[in-house]
């Protein structure tokens, strides 16, 4: 029988006890006083694991007391909750640790997880156990699908996955591999089988203590020449050059299955210090980023060969003046340049954390563009603007408004200095619009980040919403959006690009049968960073590939105020072969810098990047590795304006090539216009 | 006799002169400025009536974007702060700061448009409402937030657009409002569940849900699109709660109807009703428990109420448009007031002495001033 423990904490407990003797109510009497009558102020948790170590299957307790200062114990409630630090979700899923209300857990994912106790005794008591849950170990080890034949001379990756009791895989556990006889073949801890000569190794892989092998037969290898061809052997700096490699055996015979390496070794021109000379591939591709000659060899087992390419500089540069500027005393943010009704040249300009305003511009002759209109909305900010096609409707983006409705603008601006507000569209906006596009009638409005709305203009002064595009992945975010040849092309950070016919036209990579009233994706494409902010479709007018340059928004250090804002991120070159077929094949990327918004017209892009502001580079022929390093940057300008907003401060926010200039927006100094000095013609 | 006249008078006429330095207070409160992703310190002395910044931080991780510090609050012991970044991408966040040296000391992700919080003294959890006010018309959740590691522990769902987190004096329980949804919400701070809802409408008050077992009725039925439930049409659209700080009632902004509602947590009912200025937004319950201070966003004043007598003492105009915040000094002396503007217009903190029902000065702050909080008193 379990001892009856009686707790007083003052007289008139005794009293009470007395009494509860006389009227033999004994039993209730000790819930009464042991478990009521003591004030919580007067209890604490006593949470006495601390820390729990567990493997997955394992059951254990959090053992727990509540007490008062000398040590009487007392029933109280308490709950527990878990979570998992970092996590994005509140609470851990009951798939991967459980604990009930006594304490009781059961660990069946590996992980850290914190459990919180939470009682309303004594405040500020509150006190955590931390419980760490180890996988399953390793049972099995299983080698991964090799090649039917490995060969002397060569060498080849190998892999094996540890497993745990249930099957399930343990990659997280570090796979040793070894070989029985070195002389025949030896293996990095990487798994990089490096065959040696003809003979049977045992190679093994071990993990946690278990081992398994796997017995590799070498063959001699039957390769007696390499026969190398290069596609070109004068190129310029960034022009792609295709080898083509044959393997005959000592009969001259055709051999296929033995693998081919590919390598290279420059003389740069440039003798100081220059490095980064080129870059190859193992699919038989090099590019020189360097003038310089360069020697390329295909080496397949021990016989080898080369070729010889010499990479001239690509002489594209060419010289760049300001055209014209026209500062505002705020953040300026997006634009638009067109040729209005009347034939003259109008820009459109937004702004950033101010006063909700969008500025019109007469750029006829840039070296006097002047603003001649001004439309005030009720935002702070008006981070994107568009005009139509015909240079009839514009349409302007609503953010912080101080009714929180947000939406989009539609006006007038066939009198682009009397422009006229046609209507307001705000229903399922509220959350503001931070892009927007004009196509064909409709207006692409991207919604909370979440999403973009298709918001029929046929009629501008009564819009109505047609239908929506949203990802399906929970946390997914829209940024952006770009419609051309009726193909929407969003940009969407983690979730990367997101290609949507809404009536396309691009008869050669096909469509879907979507419209604006019902958008069907064709195609997505991933970033590792999930930094993707802006997409840019084009077709090379040199190789008639089609390609959705990427670009990126990011910061090194996020907000700091104890440093400089330090943008970073590049832009992608993502080579559609197909809806289905799409390949990053190259970048264009600053160093110290930050890209943000691009327009591509003829072969050339225009990207406003950041700090490093204005930059032109040739993206004709084939593209391969990182384009800043090729020579194909055919200009750049970095604004900067002492009077400005921010004075001597470049932050290019976009580009846009129109007429005989080049027009960018600077969040910090403004608009500006730009003349491109003669054409080199570049090397032939 | 005469030296004693001659000593001490002067020094009694001296003491009464230097008397309200020697009593004079100084407070302490934070501000979130949500389109300037600044939050402002701002110090009012009330000997001289001034109010000022005292130190401007900036929050938020976008350099170029906006990112919204929206609610805030402090911690009991007042060695923290934390601001809900509520702009999100998609997602806002917790950041907990130092009051120290209001440096940024770690984050949690939270929900859509993350609000209003507060910390309870009994459980040391805090409570914040994703208000998901920019997006769809869809229950959203109560994330709880153990303070300490900073681990989102779990997300107690809730209505649809829910704001105004506020705990109860003893810590036990939170309460909420559902805007879309014209109800208060009760959740029981330790077992962390809404333990009861409240209907606002008036004609709500007559239907008792107390009692019913919803899981066994087919509320699919009524689903609008994508799970929506657009056959309730709100009308008191309530945006704040605060509970009384010794009396069982808690106090509603009805921000759609232009109420001030009174409702008892002891039966769980509306009381009292009162018509209010124009779209009452926020208030606070004085810590003497004598009134309700209310901000009317959709005039740009400040409404003072007797509990007790039930009559609007003193409306008062902000400084500018969009009234906002409402934080009340621990003596009950003072109001601090956010006001938002409109625009380009910085925001702006005004403060309203109880006693004289005067606004007595302001300061300007960064765009949009929103969330408010006290954070300490110094003698």
């Amino acid at each position: 029988m379990e001892p009856i423990k009686i707790i007083m904490r003052s007289e008139y407990q005794y009293l009470t006890l007395t009494l509860a003797l006389i009227f033999g109510a004994f039993v209730p009497f000790e819930t009464a006083v042991a478990q009521n009558d003591v004030p919580d102020s007067l209890i604490f948790l006593d949470l006495q694991t601390k820390e729990l170590n567990l493997t997955v299957g394992d059951r254990s307790k959090i053992e727990y007391k509540f007490v008062d200062d000398d040590g009487n114990e007392y029933d109280r409630d308490i709950s527990f909750w878990m979570g998992v630090p970092g996590s994005t979700i509140g609470g851990v899923p009951t798939d991967k640790l459980t604990v009930d209300d006594q304490g009781n857990v059961e660990a069946l994912a590996p992980g850290e997880y914190i459990v919180r106790a939470v009682t309303f005794y004594r405040s500020k008591n509150w006190n955590y156990t931390k419980i760490n849950v180890a996988p399953l170990p390793v049972t099995t080890i299983v080698f991964n699908e090799g090649p039917d034949t490995y060969y002397a001379n060569s060498s080849y990756v190998i892999s094996a996955t540890p497993m745990d009791r249930s099957g399930n895989s343990r990659a997280d556990a570090p796979v040793i591999y070894t070989s029985s006889d070195n002389g025949i073949a030896s293996v990095t801890k990487s798994g990089r089988l490096i065959l040696k000569k003809k003979g049977t190794v045992q190679i093994t892989a071990s993990s946690e203590g278990v081992v398994t092998s796997k017995k590799i037969s070498v063959k001699e290898n039957p390769v007696a020449s390499v026969e190398l061809e290069a596609s070109e052997s004068s190129v310029r700096t960034g022009d792609v050059v295709h080898l083509n490699v044959s393997l005959k055996d000592k009969n001259g015979k055709t051999v296929t299955g033995v693998p081919v390496t590919y390598s290279f070794t420059g003389e740069a021109e440039e003798k100081e210090g220059t490095s980064g000379l080129g870059l190859i591939e193992q699919n038989g591709r090099f590019v020189a980023n360097k003038p310089g000659f360069f020697t390329i060899v295909a080496k397949s087992g021990n016989i080898s060969s080369e070729v010889y390419v010499e990479a001239s500089p690509r002489n594209i540069h060419r010289s760049i003046s300001v055209a014209g500027h026209g500062a505002i005393k705020v953040m300026m943010a997006d634009f638009w340049v067109w040729e209005g009704v009347d034939g003259r040249d109008y820009a459109i300009t937004g702004t950033h954390s101010a006063n909700g305003e969008a500025y019109f511009w007469d750029v006829t002759d840039p070296s006097e563009m002047h603003i001649i209109d001004t439309v005030t909305v009720d935002a702070r900010t008006v981070n994107d603007v568009k005009i139509s096609a015909d240079g009839t409707i514009g349409v302007l983006s609503r953010e912080g408004a101080s009714n929180r409705r947000n939406g989009i603008v539609i006006m007038d601006v066939r009198d682009p200095g009397d422009v006229k507000i046609l209507s307001t569209f705000d229903d399922g906006l509220t959350g503001g619009v931070h892009n927007l596009f004009i196509y064909e009638d409709h207006i692409y409005a991207t919604n909370n980040v979440k999403k973009y709305d298709i918001i029929n203009i046929e009629d501008p002064t009564h819009p109505y919403r047609v239908s929506k595009f949203e990802l399906s992945r929970p946390g997914h975010v829209v940024h952006d959006v770009w419609v051309e040849d009726g193909i929407a092309y969003s940009s969407n950070f983690g979730d990367g690009l997101a290609i949507v016919d809404v009536g396309s036209n691009n008869s050669e990579l096909g469509d879907a049968g979507g419209s604006p009233e019902n958008p069907v994706q064709l195609a997505s494409f991933k970033f590792d960073k999930g930094w993707n902010h802006a997409a840019f479709p084009f077709k090379s007018k040199s190789t008639g590939d089609f390609y959705v340059v990427a670009g990126d928004e990011a910061f090194k250090v996020g907000l700091d105020p104890n440093q400089a804002v330090q943008p970073t991120g590049w832009i992608h070159f993502v080579k559609f072969n197909g809806w289905e077929k799409a390949e990053e094949v190259a970048r264009y990327e600053v160093p110290e810098a930050g890209s943000h918004n691009m327009w591509v017209k003829d072969d050339v892009m225009y990207v406003g990047y950041y700090n490093g502001g204005l930059r032109v580079v040739d993206i004709s022929g084939e593209l391969m590795g990182n384009l800043y390093d090729q020579g194909r940057e055919i200009t750049n300008f970095t604004p900067v304006d002492p009077d400005a907003w921010t004075p001597n401060s470049t932050m290019t926010w976009g580009a846009m090539p129109y007429k005989n200039y080049i027009y960018i927006s600077d969040a910090n100094s403004g608009l500006w216009a730009f003349e491109l000095g003669p054409d080199s013609n570049g090397t032939n | 006799m005469k030296f004693v006249k001659q000593t001490f008078i002067p020094l009694i006429l001296l003491a009464i002169i230097i008397t309200p330095k020697l009593i004079a207070q100084d407070y302490y409160a934070y501000v979130a400025a949500e389109s300037e992703d600044e939050v402002h310190l701002v110090h009012f002395n009330a000997n001289t009536q001034n109010l000022e910044i005292a130190e401007t931080i900036h929050v938020g991780r976008y350099p170029t974007e906006i990112d919204g510090p929206h609610g805030i609050t402090v911690s009991p012991d007042g060695k923290n702060w934390f601001v809900s970044i509520a702009h999100g991408n998609p997602y806002g966040y917790l950041a907990k700061y130092s009051t120290e040296t209001n440096e940024l000391i770690s984050t949690a992700e939270l929900g859509m448009f993350p609000a209003s919080m507060e910390i309870s003294e009994a459980t040391g959890l805090l409570y914040v409402v994703n208000f998901n006010l920019h997006g769809d018309m869809v229950p959203s959740t109560v994330s709880v937030i153990d303070p300490e590691s900073m681990i989102r522990i779990v997300d107690v769902d809730t209505g649809i657009m829910p704001h105004g987190s506020r705990l109860s004096t003893d810590g036990r329980r939170q309460y909420h409002v559902s805007m879309m949804t014209d109800e208060l919400i009760e959740i029981n701070a330790q077992t962390l569940e809404v333990s009861r809802r409240l209907k606002l409408g008036k004609d709500a008050q007559k239907m008792n849900h107390e009692g019913m077992d919803h899981s066994k009725m087919d509320h699919s039925a009524m689903s609008g699109p994508n799970g929506s439930m657009p056959m309730h049409k709100p009308v008191e659209k309530p945006t704040w709660a605060d509970p009384h700080p010794t009396k069982p009632f808690v106090y509603v902004a009805g921000n759609g109807s232009n109420e001030l509602l009174e409702i008892s947590t002891k039966d769980w009912q509306i009381t009292r009703r009162f018509t209010t200025g124009k779209a009452p937004y926020n208030l606070e319950v004085s810590p003497n428990g004598k009134l309700v201070v209310v901000s009317y966003k959709g005039e740009g004043a400040t409404g003072v109420w007797d509990i007790e007598s039930g009559k609007e003492l003193a409306k008062i105009p902000n400084t500018r448009r969009v009234s906002h915040g409402v934080a009340i000094t621990p003596d009950s002396k003072y109001a601090f007031i956010t006001v938002e503007g409109v625009g380009g217009e910085p925001g702006s903190v005004d403060v309203i002495d109880l006693n004289t029902l005067k606004n007595v000065d302001h300061v300007d702050t960064g765009k949009q001033a929103g969330g408010i909080y006290f954070w300490k008193q110094v003698k």
